[in-house]
């Protein structure tokens, strides 16, 4: 019994234009809830790419010059293996072409930037996550001037800052971007409910003749995924458009520059935001067909 | 073709609508259902097509114990009984040939044999002109006559009608008396629920009397009262 695209696709069609206040406001709500998701993964990707040379807990970086003999690195490199267990919990080392695959990550934004330095510009860094992390200046006073060291650096004074202010926002708009999501799965339980509704006759007439249960579920469940699936794509183009303009606003100031996402990180939350598009509307209509059809 | 076996069933508000009966129709029999308003009729007609499970007894549909079958398994069973009612149940908003095609097309038949069947089926039944009309567009013979096509569409082994006549008036009630016997000739097994005393009398098939729930008669060749 073969359940025909064609007719799944005129069938929800139909419906759809039967309801068209209440399926715009679904969709909408969806919209605008999966934006809000979308900035803040987008925001959050941002700083990850800002923050790649901290991630993992890195307190500490202990830069060496570029030019800085072998030995001296192994000098460092000893004297920290020495203090784990006691100041320092771990610690990573990140050579040049290490460090150059970062910088192409963090200035994936301008990439002029990034071919006009090679390797060899970069500096090598040790990564050190302390054992107490309100003591780690005392660990890096102990570097600070020894031989081949460019500069230590703290997270504190790097990225904390930062890391507080885009935690909060993310925080907020993850809320709000929940609550929205709700309500949003809420308006389109009631929309396929009203569609069910308007369409008991028929209904009736299917079960009469033999329509099985599924032929009968799924133009309702094709109709909510429809809805979900659109809102995300709106939510996709908001957000695609909105990175753009920001990028665009602060073009000009580098720091702020390498904060936003990448085209090709947007198009993953993208991705992503429409995958949440589809379960939202899928889910939502499910409920409504389970508990308002009765098949 | 169908059987009842001690069969009870009762409603929420402790309504005893069928008690324990039994009954057994063969292949091809054109029976009438007779009785007063809530002897069990309708409920009779139900527990056959599933829509509603009986609370004791066995029923057998076409061989198969329909007490034993799976949700999913429903939908088949009642594709093999056609259903035509007193109120029509037809779409509104639907051309005479589109319900009767919607019956086809939810089983998932082709558009080409649904193109080939529907206006056969209408010629049947005498509304082979009224293919694009709209159900408010006939008149209640007509409209019964829709139903009818609806359900013998996909040649089901029974065709169960419950009050068919019962909004027409006599000569109207006459042509789907004949329809529904031609039907019957075909080999299709009929069951039809009635308090039409007239037609019951002319046409003296087997008539099985329900008085509150129970089997009271049960005569070949019978007539509406007692004979």
């Amino acid at each position: 019994m073969a359940l025909s695209l064609e007719y799944v696709a005129k069938e929800t069609g139909n419906n759809l234009r039967r309801n068209v206040l209440m399926t715009t406001g679904a969709i909408l709500c969806v919209a605008v809830s999966l934006t809000i998701v979308g900035i803040a993964l987008v925001l959050k990707q941002g700083v990850s790419r800002a923050t790649i040379q901290w991630r993992n807990g890195v307190d500490m970086n202990i830069f060496m010059q570029p030019t800085a003999p072998p030995q001296q690195t192994a000098a460092i490199s000893t004297q920290l293996q020495g203090e784990i267990g006691t100041d320092i919990k771990r610690f990573t080392y990140c050579d040049q072409a290490c460090a150059y695959a970062e910088f192409k990550v963090m200035f994936a934004n301008t990439p002029d930037f990034t071919t006009s330095v090679t390797q060899q510009d970069l500096p090598p860094s040790f990564r050190v996550v302390p054992e107490h992390p309100e003591l780690v200046e005392q660990i890096g006073d102990r570097f600070d001037n020894q031989a081949g060291v460019q500069d230590v650096e703290y997270a504190k004074q790097a990225i904390q800052g930062l890391l507080t202010v885009t935690h909060y926002a993310q925080v907020s708009f993850l809320t709000l971007a929940a609550i929205l999501l709700v309500l949003a799965i809420l308006l389109i339980v009631n929309t396929i409910r009203m569609a069910i509704f308007s369409r008991r006759r028929e209904v009736a007439v299917m079960k009469l003749v033999g329509a099985t249960n599924w032929f009968i579920r799924i133009p309702f469940m094709a109709e909510g995924m429809v809805q979900g699936v659109a809102g995300a794509g709106i939510a996709f183009v908001f957000v695609y458009i909105l990175r753009n303009v920001v990028f665009d606003l602060v073009s000009k100031n580098t720091i702020f520059n390498n904060l936003i996402a990448s085209t090709h990180d947007v198009i993953g939350t993208g991705i992503a935001i429409l995958f949440v598009g589809a379960v939202v509307g899928g889910g939502g209509s499910l409920a409504a067909v389970s508990r308002f059809l009765d098949v | 073709m169908i059987r009842l076996e001690n069969v009870t069933k009762s409603y929420k508000n402790s309504t005893v609508a069928l008690r324990e009966c039994s009954v057994d129709i063969a292949k091809g029999e054109f029976v009438f259902l007779v009785g007063p308003s809530g002897s069990g009729k309708s409920t009779f007609l139900r527990l056959l097509t599933k829509e509603e499970s009986p609370e004791g007894g066995r029923i057998w549909v076409a061989g198969k114990d329909i007490n034993e079958l799976s949700p999913w398994k429903v939908p088949f069973l009642r594709r093999n009984i056609g259903c035509v009612f007193q109120d029509f149940k037809l779409l509104p908003n639907k051309t005479v040939y589109e319900n009767v095609g919607f019956a086809l097309e939810v089983i998932g038949v082709s558009r080409s044999v649904v193109r080939n069947q529907v206006p056969q089926m209408l010629d049947l039944v005498g509304l082979g002109k009224k293919m694009d009309n709209l159900p408010h567009e006939l008149s209640g013979g007509e409209q019964q006559r829709v139903c009818i096509a609806r359900a013998f569409v996909n040649r089901p082994l029974i065709l169960l009608a419950d009050e068919p006549t019962g909004n027409l008036d006599p000569s109207t009630s006459e042509g789907i008396m004949r329809l529904l016997h031609r039907i019957n000739r075909t080999g299709t097994t009929v069951v039809m629920a009635t308090h039409d005393r007239g037609i019951v009398d002319r046409m003296r098939q087997r008539v099985i009397e329900l008085d509150r729930g129970t089997v009271v008669r049960d005569q070949d060749r019978g007539v509406y009262g007692y004979g």
